[in-house]
């Protein structure tokens, strides 16, 4: 389900927009749209150092997308090969996946008359023809990673295990959301870098639990309201007719020993 | 025919002109908007891709609930002393969703292929459902509100068969309801990182569904105050007052269900907390449930045209505020980003509205829409005979 990924090491990212710059030449986008977006977050120590670091924010791929859930038309949806993919074709720009997606990526065309999505796809198209995306082709210090993700997981974990005193002891990305297929290692607290704090269950869940209750629904208030609708019926027959009822079970008598 | 014409726009009040007007000017901005596209028309952004529409929205389908409300009242419950109030009812619901439909697809980035959600559906996705619900229920209210038309040109034989299924419509009907009442509500289940807790529970779906029937009941209640000066026609004051009736039941569950979560929840605390959303929730509690809660539990207030209109407010207010805090007040801010209506959104939602307070303006005059309600003017013409006079109509 999930087997490519990507695994970005913030500590070797020297901040170039090489990674950038290749995505947008490779999706042949215009100047001002991004997939792939480096901010830079600046740091004051205590003694006054002064450092700058990298933080950075594209499509996760979530193993279970919240976006793919709750798009309206299914343009939206996660490969086997681990991409979540988007469907310009399908998509009617009605940007609920902008709302579900926990990490606030999908961003919205505005500056065209008919607006669609800009999204991440991890460059499904190369990974079809046995390449690697064009961001990890791009960086120069091998700062991003691509590959499978099990085989990721273990090298972030390893990269921690040998240098402990490098990086804070945790992956983005390994269980936020449900598991991410983007992974991220730093040197700096992921809330400093401004990576959202987000719980680790998918919220596809919980809306495929509230939306999979909808048949039982439909079918069990269409019960319901034939059979109040019977029963009230019922009832009104028996209250109007019962003063009636007795004269009529009374004649039919009268007449059956006439 | 042309003379008749001729009079009938000479006798028109000036408060329709007014709606036309208003109307003619939303759709053109409208109109521009579809061509110039999103970001040159509205304040959107990519921290608010939704925003005063979906609000409206939610709105308008939460106070044309009374339609289906009302429905099963007269249909399912066979209280058959509630049927004045059905038609002018549907016809509330048929213009609240037709300017639904109108706005949602002025908020479609592709509008163009608004019937994507035919082609290519994906059934875990609320909006989805919510599109293909709303779509039917309109259909259904067409349907129901068909025999009005028919009646109106004689066409004797389709009036009488839309009559004879009218069950099953209902069935249908009310069904459909609960689904996309419900389902606007599911809209926000996936947005637990958005939302501020105080609103965000999984049972949200359930709270819309009953906040929609208050706002149905209320909008008849209050309509029928606004109905008899504006077309001398309004339900009996009995009417009313038993429709004033249930509405302290459902608020109460709604209170219940609302202090209940965050009790279960364990987020009651936020509501000390005395800050910009604690007060925002308990605005919308006070205004629109405990206030009208208390009102509509004296007999008194239910039987004076004016508190009830007043009451009834109050709870259309409190949906107003609920709806619109789930889609933009009671969202998390994001950096950078903030939100406030254009113009242009502000202008193609009045226009809208004034367009659908148009055509029930319209359809008031000249079809039979208040078929069994009272004859405000009759009652005057009975008040000025009689001997010791009454205030009319009352």
């Amino acid at each position: 389900m999930t087997k490519h990924a990507i695994l970005i090491d913030l500590t070797q990212c020297v901040g170039c927009h090489f990674c950038e710059a290749a995505c947008q030449a490779n999706k042949g986008l215009p100047a001002d749209t991004q997939l792939v977006t480096l901010r830079f977050n600046e740091f004051t120590g205590e003694d006054d150092a002064f450092s700058q670091e990298m933080g950075r924010k594209q499509c996760m791929h979530c193993v279970k997308p919240a976006c793919a859930s709750a798009c309206t038309v299914g343009a939206l949806r996660k490969t086997a090969d681990g991409p979540v993919v988007y469907d310009a074709a399908k998509c009617i720009g009605c940007r609920y996946c902008m709302y579900a997606c926990p990490f606030q990526v999908p961003a919205f065309q505005w500056d065209r008359p008919m607006g669609l999505i800009n999204k991440c796809d991890m460059c499904a198209d190369r990974l079809a023809a046995g390449e690697q995306p064009a961001c990890a082709a791009a960086c120069p210090t091998g700062a991003i990673l691509f590959g499978e993700r099990d085989a990721l997981l273990e090298e972030a974990r390893q990269r921690i295990i040998k240098a402990p005193d490098r990086y804070v002891h945790y992956i983005y990305g390994e269980r936020e959301a449900g598991g991410t297929s983007v992974l991220y290692l730093s040197d700096t607290p992921f809330a400093e870098l401004g990576f959202p704090e987000v719980g680790y269950e998918s919220l596809a869940h919980a809306n495929e639990e509230v939306m999979h209750a909808t048949p039982t629904v439909a079918a069990g208030m269409m019960l319901a309201l034939t059979g109040v609708y019977w029963t009230v019926k019922r009832r009104n027959e028996l209250m109007h007719r019962h003063p009636i009822d007795f004269e009529v079970e009374e004649a039919e008598h009268v007449a059956k020993n006439r | 025919m042309w003379q008749r014409i001729d009079k009938e726009i000479r006798t028109m009040p000036w408060g329709v002109w007014a709606l036309a007007a208003l109307m003619v000017f939303g759709l053109s901005v409208a109109f521009y908007r579809l061509f110039a596209g999103l970001g040159t028309t509205t304040n959107l952004n990519d921290g608010y891709p939704w925003g005063l529409w979906i609000g409206f929205d939610l709105f308008v389908v939460a106070f044309s609930g009374g339609a289906f409300t009302l429905a099963a009242i007269v249909y399912v419950l066979q209280m058959h002393e509630f049927h004045p109030a059905v038609r002018p009812t549907v016809l509330t619901g048929l213009v609240g969703y037709g300017s639904v439909l109108v706005i949602l697809v002025m908020d479609l980035g592709r509008w163009d292929r608004f019937y994507h959600f035919i082609l290519f559906p994906n059934i875990n996705s609320a909006l989805f459902e919510v599109s293909w619900c709303i779509l039917l229920y309109t259909l259904v209210l067409i349907s129901e509100f068909s025999p009005v038309v028919c009646q109106k040109f004689g066409w004797e034989r389709l009036g009488c068969f839309m009559k004879k299924i009218a069950l099953p419509l209902v069935i249908v009907g009310v069904t459909l309801s609960t689904l996309h009442q419900s389902s606007l509500g599911s809209l926000f289940v996936v947005m637990s990182e958005r939302l501020h807790p105080l609103w965000y529970t999984p049972f949200i779906p359930v709270m819309f569904f009953v906040s929609s029937v208050a706002a149905g009941l209320a909008m008849v209640i209050g309509g029928a105050t606004v109905s008899r000066w504006v077309f001398k026609r309004t339900l009996s004051r009995n009417l009313v007052a038993e429709l004033g009736w249930f509405l302290p039941w459902v608020l109460g569950f709604y209170l219940i269900m609302k202090i209940g979560e965050l009790l279960a929840a364990g987020e009651l605390g936020l509501l000390a907390a005395n800050n910009y959303y604690s007060l925002l929730f308990l605005a919308e509690l006070a205004i629109g449930v405990v206030a009208p809660l208390i009102l509509f539990s004296f007999a008194a207030v239910r039987r004076n045209r004016n508190w009830a209109l007043f009451g009834a407010i109050l709870v259309l207010l409190g949906v107003f505020i609920n709806r619109f805090s789930v889609t933009w007040w009671a969202l998390k801010p994001i950096d950078g980003y903030f939100y406030f209506p254009s113009w242009q959104e502000i202008a193609i939602q009045v226009g809208v509205l004034s367009g659908a307070v148009l055509v029930y303006t319209l359809v008031g005059r000249y079809l039979p829409l208040f078929e069994g309600t009272v004859d405000v003017a009759r009652a005057e013409r009975i008040a000025q005979r009689s001997p010791t006079p009454q205030p009319a109509g009352d």
